[in-house]
């Protein structure tokens, strides 16, 4: 199994053609004539606009005119009088054309990549785009080895651009593995619009596969299977045949409310762990932010972040999602993993060291930064404090704490925030699950943080293969701890929610409706599925399965009855 | 030389999209159109100047027009950021 991030959802398989997207080479030499060189550019230029302009008619038919546009802007980018003044400028110095279009966009790339943008930086990718096509109509070369696609073709490489996917006939490509790239580019959107599969971010994947073996790829999970058995092939070929005639169903699930089979409303919200993913989860429909993961603002800074932009971020997501609740969990960082600025300690175990509550209690003036920042942002919308990585009261006493004084500074300063806003902890240790009932006394609702809570449970590290097995939701220990979990939160009055990629788990929403949870948050692309599942089970249906779960031995066991009476055998 | 001051309404800011049709919009015109953003003076007429000085959505920015037709120009340039784009 090959892990990465799922960047556009579906399923596909089929045989490998490994796409060499090397910057063709040109010898760097002095133009004699710099008018004929200048010309010579000119003419490519010319022939870049004809053929751009041919696939973007093709992407209006296939996708609609919304998306043709990322192609005419790549005319329009070479068109800018900037990059044309740049490139004819350097060819008036005596360089010949290659080396000036490559320099010029050399020069653009490197400008995108400083902003502290997502979307801009993204925006690098698609000068490289025009950069590799520009420089294979100078040099002669042809395209990358398109030519070798056939029916069933799963491309392997190692940027996924534009122009590539827009030379690929839809209905041959059933799925793309990428090596780098991210889910914002305008590639994974261009991949989405046209509902091709796309894992990205997998590594070394041009070096592990070579053409003509077969590829499995599960875009809903970011997973790829080089070699795929039989049984592996059938299951994909079955799940993709599922998720296509599902698809046009579960459209309409997106402006739809969440309800079990006999009307019990359940709070459906999305994950976020970059302010992008906010729009996400608004176009799936999700009933808020139940999971706002912060440490992306460490990402781009050597520093702590400041106030200010922290307030700024938390603000607009408050506003983005208008009055639906926004819970954002505080800092899971580690000196280690995020603040270079301060001095480095080696940890033999981080996962189990000095980080997220620990380490901000250790350094409070870090936590007061966004404390009250989120104060400040709750003026604005419904904003909801998770504290990740409790293990016993004292530590979110001390956090209430710190937000009280707070609270006061704010008031004597006159500054708005929401006067009832509301913290709880993240069940994500076995401490915090065991003696949930002393920590219920301190908080005002439970986040279950499922990814952590299994690991540690478990004692199985997930990145470990060897003990990969272990480390599985459908453990009778696992769901015996958040079924524990859950009756101490509604024995104290408590909220319960459920997040990590076990919520998103369409097999176990009926143990998670007979548990009573009715909060859920899974990544914004999975929220219609999760929908759909829920509103397949009544409360009873799911009691009955779930009481033949309890009297599971074995993880297996577990699995094969929920496999059994699985309502979508996608 | 005219300006006017402006909030950018699209939620997104001055995307590769936008960035595309308003430096299209402003080429029309013989007017130079100046951006300030932050403390930066932007070229309203190239798409890799607006991309890279990141505008996003919120943002307060002035738009400053000089030339024979300022005043159509920045009554168009308004109009876009104003409208967020007819979208």
């Amino acid at each position: 199994m090959l892990k990465g991030i799922g960047a556009s959802d579906g399923y596909g398989i089929g045989k490998a053609v490994v796409i060499d997207e090397k910057k063709p080479e040109y010898i760097s030499s002095k133009a004699e004539d710099a008018e004929k060189e200048i010309r010579r550019f000119e003419k490519a230029v010319e022939i870049f606009r004809n053929t751009t302009q041919k696939k973007a008619d093709v992407i209006r038919r296939e996708a609609g005119a919304y998306h043709a546009k990322i192609l005419e802007g790549h005319m329009m980018m070479l068109a800018d009088p900037f990059m044309q003044d740049e490139i004819r400028g350097m060819i008036k110095t005596g360089v010949c054309a290659e080396e000036a279009v490559d320099s010029a966009c050399d020069m653009f790339v490197s400008m995108f990549s400083r902003v502290d943008d997502e979307l801009t930086r993204q925006r690098a990718a698609d000068v490289d785009d025009i950069r590799l096509r520009l420089l294979r109509i100078l040099t002669g070369v042809s395209d990358a080895g398109l030519d070798r696609i056939t029916e069933n073709t799963v491309l392997v490489m190692k940027n996924l651009t534009p122009s590539l996917i827009t030379g690929i006939v839809k209905g041959k490509v059933a799925g793309i593995v990428t090596e780098c790239g991210g889910k914002y580019s305008h590639a994974a959107i261009l991949a989405r619009a046209l509902e091709i599969p796309v894992v990205s971010g997998v590594r070394d994947i041009c070096s592990v596969v070579s053409d003509g073996i077969m590829l499995a790829v599960d875009g809903f999970r970011g997973e790829c299977i080089a070699e795929p058995s039989d049984a592996e092939i059938a299951f994909y070929t079955e799940k993709r045949k599922v998720c296509c005639e599902g698809k046009e169903q579960l459209n309409s699930f997106r402006s739809k409310e969440t309800f079990t089979l006999d009307g019990m409303k359940v709070k459906l919200s999305g994950n976020a762990g970059i302010p992008q993913d906010i729009y996400e989860v608004r176009k799936y429909g999700g009933e808020g932010i139940g999971l706002y993961r912060t440490e992306f603002l460490f990402m781009n800074t050597d520093g702590i972040p400041s106030e200010e932009e922290q307030f700024e971020i938390y603000k607009n997501a408050a506003e983005l999602m208008d009055g639906r609740e926004v819970m954002i969990r505080t800092f899971d960082i580690s000196a280690e993993k995020n603040i270079s600025c301060s001095r480095l300690i080696k940890e033999k175990n981080p996962e189990l060291g000095f980080r997220a509550v620990r380490y901000l209690l250790e350094h409070e003036e870090i936590y007061r930064i966004q404390l009250r920042a989120l104060l400040r942002a709750s003026a604005y919308g419904n904003i909801k404090i998770i504290v990740p990585f409790v293990t016993c009261p004292d530590e979110i006493r001390r956090v209430k704490a710190i937000i009280e004084e707070l609270k006061c500074e704010l008031d004597a300063s006159g500054v708005r925030y929401d006067k009832n806003i509301r913290t709880g902890v993240m069940i994500e240790t076995p401490a915090a699950g065991i003696a949930a009932d002393l920590l219920a006394r301190e908080s005002d609702f439970f986040s279950i943080g499922t990814n952590d809570l299994i690991q540690y449970i478990m004692a199985a590290d997930r990145d470990n293969a060897a003990v990969a097995y272990l480390y599985s939701p459908y453990h009778p220990a696992v769901l015996r701890m958040i079924k524990h979990i859950v009756d101490v939160g509604r024995k104290n009055g408590l909220d319960v929610g459920l997040c990590g990629e076990a919520a998103a788990d369409t097999l176990l929403i009926p143990v998670f409706i007979s548990f009573g949870i009715k909060e859920f948050s899974v990544n914004a692309s999975a929220i219609l599925n999760v929908r759909q599942e829920i509103g397949r089970w009544t409360k009873v249906q799911a009691e009955n399965l779930c009481r033949q779960i309890f009297s599971c031995e074995t993880e297996r066991e577990v699995y094969d009855l929920l496999k059994k009476n699985a309502r979508d055998n996608i | 030389m005219i300006s006017k001051s402006v909030k950018v309404v699209n939620e997104n800011g001055l995307h590769m999209r936008l960035a595309g049709i308003f430096a299209g919009e402003m080429s029309k015109f013989k007017s130079n159109t100046v951006l300030l953003v932050r403390n930066n003076r932007i070229n309203a007429k190239s798409i890799m100047h607006i991309i890279a000085s990141c505008v996003k959505g919120g943002t307060e920015i002035t738009i400053e027009c000089s030339g024979a037709d300022e005043q159509e120009a920045l009554a168009r340039a308004v109009e876009l950021i104003e409208s967020g784009f007819g979208e």
